[in-house]
């Protein structure tokens, strides 16, 4: 193992692989720190770059976006108290006080480090129990890979916030998408309306650009023009620190590192609960094991560390999922296999035994970005707050035109600009309408292998009951009623504390 | 009487479910697998529709619950106006730069694209201002043309009425 992955890292170093991942990191780190721009969002900026470069060269873009962007979120919640990214949140609670206190850079560095650290520690993780996984999910048959993905559909859907019955029709709505155009058996068409475009159904990434991009994007675009309370940056800010007593003030806390870097290890592994939660666990966490509880929210070291060694954590237990079981953890790592398929590369268990390469060439190149994280901010840590300052005016069209390439050169055909088009309407309307998009994107990503492996099972044998009495499925479908059974509760829980607030809220992308 | 915000989605989401729930009715069988093409989308049509009508249910019993209080009664504290206005415009403008796109190619559709929205977001308010934004349109099809069609080998739309 570890020879391939030594193989896999020189391989990486060199400067056909490295240039894709240093502009990758730097994207990341840039994306990851303009407010409003999330990982998920730059990701689709990225993916079209990637279109013209060989699988490894991509992906290692995309890891390199992956990482730099989780990493990114810090430096503006630290610096001028807005979260880059909706999991940097937890970062601002110490990180801006920090600032106000006039350390900057030690606010900064503290996260950008601590991402470090707590990335390379999951990177542990990543290598060695990617393969351990997709072992075991080798011995999966269709009602098992049914199951699991339901599980999986499950999950997101009760993690959503509000109403868990939208939560379950976002997920029906993403299958419905995966149901036009031909089926998997027969290959006959189904709602094609007479087109010959839709009888390969609906492409999945104008799909997905339209649906998350616009609804993001405009979401900004209506607030243009309302008076909002703008934090004031401090002005020029100095970002000079000793990086060794930055290193040290982590390091000595050691336990507070690994357990919160394991904290978001365990919820990057577990399907479709994402960056977000891993930061408020681990904060949570990290303010519990505290003997000084009091000094959190208030600058306090240990609650940075915490917030970004979960964060950049969560991204390698992330990486497991997807490369073990071919399962999305959030809408981040949606878009991620999303750009796997688009490459070429089927991800599951067979991943690791048939493309080893490029296995062991996403590991390295997840290793790299870490230390390449640290070197492009200490190189352009100056233009930083200049480059966040961009005026959205600017930077939406050229998203917009961004996104206008990535829909059509997946095919070179404008019908995909229109498909981007058509579902950036309904993404904002459902955004509107208050549907979290998170369970339609899995519901749109996981659809077809959900048919295919119902079908599967159900030629084999078609007693249904199978589904429940082989050990595993049956395990994972009770898991599956028990989230929801459990979300219902929460919320039902949550409604009898709060007030009901029914203000315009707006959705975490 | 008009929908709240659940129930016009209830509703949309139940028409579309019904809708293509019929249009499984057309489909072909075939006599050598006993699973149709029907089966599956049925499936989840049907779930479609429960929960779109559970969530109508909802909200009716929740308005019930509330005495009759709509959406529409006024929120405690009042929320910045939204820029709809915008939010339209900008697809509008969006559309008609991919309408464009088959006719005029990518350079120029995007030009013209870039130009327009950016001036509709934030008007410049001197001439140096008009001129920054003409820049950037003009720069932002011409590097991305370069950086795909050249570096990357990625294809970008030509158009019919300029060759290009």
């Amino acid at each position: 193992m570890y020879e391939h992955l030594a193989v896999a890292i020189g391989g990486i170093l060199h400067l056909k692989y490295l240039m894709p991942l240093l502009a990758g990191t730097f994207a990341g780190l840039i994306g990851g720190a303009l407010p409003g721009v999330t990982i998920t969002m730059t990701i689709i900026m990225v993916l079209p770059f990637t279109f013209g470069l060989d699988p490894l060269q991509g992906l290692a873009a995309m890891t390199g976006v992956y990482v730099g962007g989780s990493a990114g979120g810090a430096i503006t919640a630290a610096l001028i108290g807005i979260p880059g990214t909706p999991s940097a949140i937890t970062t601002t609670f110490d990180g801006f006080p920090m600032t106000q206190k006039g350390q900057p850079g030690r606010a900064v560095w503290l996260g950008l480090w601590s991402s470090f650290f707590g990335g390379l520690l999951a990177g542990v993780f990543l290598i060695g129990a990617t393969g351990q996984l997709a072992a075991i999910a080798l011995q999966f048959g269709p009602w098992e890979y049914f199951s699991l993905f339901i599980f999986a559909l499950s999950m997101v859907v009760g993690l959503t916030e509000g109403s868990i019955v939208k939560g379950l029709l976002s997920g029906t709505l993403g299958l419905v998408i995966t149901i036009v155009g031909s089926d998997p058996v027969m290959s006959i068409p189904r709602f094609t309306m007479g087109s010959d475009f839709l009888r390969s159904g609906f492409a999945f990434l104008p799909v997905l650009i339209g649906i998350f991009a616009f609804a993001q994007l405009m979401t900004d675009i209506e607030k243009i023009g309302q008076k909002t309370e703008v934090l004031t940056p401090i002005k020029t800010p100095s970002l000079t620190v000793s990086h060794l007593k930055v290193i040290w003030e982590i390091l000595s806390r050691p336990f507070l590192l690994l357990w919160t870097t394991l904290v978001g290890i365990v919820i990057g592994v577990l399907p479709a609960i994402g960056g977000s939660a891993a930061t408020v666990m681990a904060y949570d966490q990290a303010k519990k094991i505290s003997k000084h509880p009091e000094r959190f929210g208030k600058g306090n070291p240990e609650g940075i560390i915490a917030s970004e060694a979960s964060c950049n954590a969560n991204v390698g237990g992330s990486l497991v999922t997807i490369l073990a079981f071919g399962i999305p953890g959030d809408a981040v790592t949606a878009v991620m296999l999303g750009a796997m398929t688009i490459h070429g590369i089927q991800s599951g268990p067979l991943f690791m035994t048939q493309e080893p390469a490029l296995a062991y060439g996403i590991f390295a190149a997840y290793l790299v970005a870490h230390p390449l994280m640290i070197l492009l901010m200490l190189v352009t840590s100056r233009f930083f707050l200049r480059v966040i300052t961009v005026p959205k005016s600017v930077l939406i069209p050229i998203v917009l035109v961004l996104c206008m390439v990535g829909a059509f050169a997946l095919n070179n055909i404008v019908s995909d600009v229109w498909v981007l088009l058509i579902f950036g309407v309904v993404g904002y309307g459902l955004v509107k309408f208050r549907f979290p998009l998170a369970p339609l994107i899995l519901g749109l990503i996981l659809g077809d292998q959900i048919e295919v492996n119902l079908v599967r099972a159900l030629m084999t044998d078609s007693n249904p009951w199978l589904f429940f009495t082989h050990p595993i499925s049956g395990a994972l479908l009770g898991l599956s009623v028990a989230s929801v059974v459990f979300a219902l509760w929460q919320h039902h829980r949550h409604k009898k504390r709060n007030a009901p607030a029914e203000e315009e809220e707006d959705v975490d992308f | 009487m008009r929908l709240s915000r659940d129930s016009a989605a209830g509703v949309i989401c139940l028409a579309l479910s019904l809708s293509m729930l019929y249009l499984t009715r057309g489909l072909p069988q075939s006599a050598l697998v006993p699973i149709g093409p029907d089966f599956y989308p049925r499936i989840v049509l049907g779930i479609t529709a429960f929960l779109s009508a559970l969530l109508i249910v909802m909200d009716a019993l929740s308005m019930r619950r509330k005495g009759g209080i709509t959406e529409t009664a006024p929120a405690p504290q009042a929320a910045a106006p939204r820029n709809y206005k915008l939010v339209v415009l900008t697809f509008i403008v969006f559309g008609l730069y991919v309408a464009l796109l088959p006719w005029l190619g990518y350079r120029i559709s995007t030009f013209l694209f870039v130009a327009t929205l950016q001036p509709l977001l934030e008007r410049p308010k001197s001439l140096r201002g008009w001129i920054i934004v003409l820049v950037i349109a003009a720069a932002t099809a011409l590097v991305t043309f370069i950086v795909f069609e050249d570096y990357l080998q990625v294809l970008l739309p030509r158009g019919t009425l300029t060759g290009n």
